[in-house]
């Protein structure tokens, strides 16, 4: 419906958002083509490519820095955590959305409030609490930080609930089935898309998440990649040519997952926050 | 819907996780503020002693109307400048301007990339020495433009912004972009066949549609401008940069709630005012920018 030709404006405007995009791409290629250089390449060449590919930086980081552990770390939290946030989140918007019950409104309003307040503003409170139960330095702890923090995905669940047709909950109850077996056997199969975007989502949320970690995952031994670079760039100078292949790995899995998901991650976060 | 007792089950253990680590936690943040408390020990009820000291300490005053001025700044420049630019950015995609897709993509991009990439990314670039920045204009000759940039306190707090634009521009520009797909295809034909130019359709016809996702952003990039921490505290380091210029809110509360170097004054009572301060602020614009809406769109 919009004009097929692209007038004057249209082509500047196609020329500055390509400048603007290039700024992405210069800056990550630049990182990738830089950790394969010694120190000494490094130094005398910074901008072109390696005079000889080395993966000497690579060998450093990832085995004689460990960060092969905080690289485990990752993974292991990430993984851990959405697999716990989509499940209780999605129970608890099933809960919500499929039945009915006094104040049932009012309870979904105070499930979305985090949506308002994010975590950080109560880490305080939340510091005590988490080393009352002994939870600081622990993944457990942090795993269920990553899932108490599910209004966004609970809200997704919810919209997605509600659109149900309610004829699928009732053949199911004729057939005999348990409310529980009917969650887990009819509609967590046809809710795949969803739980879909909220995975993907919640990966780059938990993988790339700074300020958890830094409160409450001091212990070295836990630190995830987001930390282990953190603590790089503290001694850029000394270490500059391993920052860029630390850099690398820890950008190498999210980017993957954005490229190939992109869609999900963007109509996602999208579709989280359209509806007033 | 169902009735049956069944969805107790079903809530119950969200309820119990959500409630112990997000809504609790809020209401001792309050109980807190009201304590002296270095975070062992006994507590000591000081009634509204760490609010006197957050507002009328000369010492304290000064470093959180800085670090507030700071944060009320990149909200202005995020809602008046960055929302803008989402709406046009959103807008060229949603026209479909050649390469449409790649620049959704690309401009969306750098939101995947973790804090410390970012702040990996700004010392590559800002870096006085061997930043990328300070090279390209020695190499074209342009000496009298080299800057110290971070370490130069009256343009950091800009080169921040654009540092967390950069990253972030893109969660808005979808937010909007996916409502302009909701816009009813009738009623911009018509104003096509009507004779309205590119420039009334857009602002007569479908801008009044995004107002949803407008609101939206507006409120989600306030509470996000006065909650800033990752970037600024990787880049600046907790003492908010040079001369301050990189302070925020949250950086404040940080030093004197999880930092222990500061001349005995960690304390988790002070600390808890800082961030009853920030709730409150937050409360008060999100109901504000509510009114104003309401006000603007349905007049």
């Amino acid at each position: 419906m919009y004009k097929k030709k692209q007038g004057l404006g249209g082509w500047i405007a196609t020329i500055l958002l390509t400048l603007y995009c290039l700024i992405a791409v210069i800056l990550i290629g630049n990182m990738i083509i830089s950790s394969f250089k010694t120190k000494h390449d490094l130094l005398f060449n910074t901008f072109g490519f390696p005079k000889e590919f080395s993966i000497e930086n690579y060998q450093q980081v990832l085995i004689k820095d460990s960060l092969y552990r905080n690289f485990i770390n990752s993974i292991f939290l990430t993984v851990a955590s959405i697999l716990s946030l989509v499940f209780v989140s999605s129970m608890t918007a099933y809960g919500l959305a499929r039945y009915r019950f006094k104040g049932r409104q009012s309870l979904e309003v105070y499930f979305l409030l985090g949506l308002m307040f994010p975590i950080q503003i109560a880490i305080l409170p939340l510091f005590v609490i988490m080393r009352t139960f002994s939870l600081t330095n622990t993944f457990i702890g942090m795993i269920m930080l990553y899932t108490a923090n599910m209004s966004f995905s609970l809200f997704i669940f919810t919209q997605f609930f509600k659109e149900l047709p309610s004829a699928l909950h009732e053949s199911a109850i004729i057939d005999g089935a348990g409310e529980f077996t009917i969650y887990l056997q009819i509609m967590m199969p046809i809710s795949k898309p969803v739980i879909f975007t909220v995975m993907t989502v919640s990966f780059v949320q938990i993988w790339n998440d700074f300020y958890l970690p830094l409160v409450f995952l001091a212990k070295r031994s836990l630190h995830t990649l987001t930390l282990a670079i953190y603590q790089y760039l503290a001694n850029f100078l000394a270490y500059w040519n391993y920052v860029f292949a630390a850099a690398t790995l820890a950008l190498i899995p999210v980017i993957i997952v954005f490229l190939i998901f992109s869609d999900q991650i963007i109509s996602g976060l999208a579709a989280g926050s359209i509806k007033e | 819907m169902t009735k049956s007792k069944a969805y107790i089950g079903f809530i119950t253990p969200g309820f119990i996780l959500y409630s112990l680590f997000m809504i609790v936690p809020l209401g001792f943040a309050i109980y807190y503020s009201f304590f002296n408390w270095s975070g062992l020990g006994s507590m000591e009820c000081i009634g509204l002693e760490n609010f006197k000291r957050i507002f009328f300490d000369p010492r304290m005053s000064r470093i959180f109307n800085n670090a507030l001025g700071n944060n009320f700044r990149y909200m202005a420049i995020a809602v008046f400048v960055f929302i803008p630019l989402q709406i046009l950015m959103a807008y060229l995609i949603h026209i479909k301007i050649h390469g449409h897709n790649l620049f959704r993509l690309m401009i969306f991009l750098p939101y995947v990339i973790s804090p410390s990439i970012i702040g990996f990314f700004a010392l590559l670039v800002f870096d006085p020495n061997i930043g990328i920045l300070n090279n390209v204009l020695l190499g074209i000759g342009l000496n009298q433009l080299v800057s110290s940039w971070f370490g130069n306190p009256s343009i950091a707090f800009y080169l921040l912004v654009v540092v967390i634009g950069w990253n972030g521009i893109g969660v808005g520009m979808v937010i909007i972009l996916a409502n302009m797909k909701n816009i009813p295809q009738d009623v911009v034909e018509a104003s096509i066949i009507d004779g309205a130019s590119v420039w009334q359709r857009f602002w007569l016809v479908e801008l009044p549609f995004l107002e949803p996702s407008i609101i939206n952003v507006v409120v989600l990039s306030s509470i996000f401008a006065l909650t800033q921490f990752d970037i600024p505290f990787i880049v600046g380091g907790l003492n908010g940069g040079v001369n301050g210029k990189l302070d925020f809110l949250n950086l404040m509360f940080f030093r004197y709630t999880f930092g222990d170097a500061y001349f005995g004054e960690t304390a988790l009572g002070f600390g808890a005012a800082i961030s009853v301060v920030v709730f409150t602020i937050i409360l008060c614009i999100a109901i504000l920018q509510k009114l104003v809406f309401s006000r603007l769109f349905k007049r």
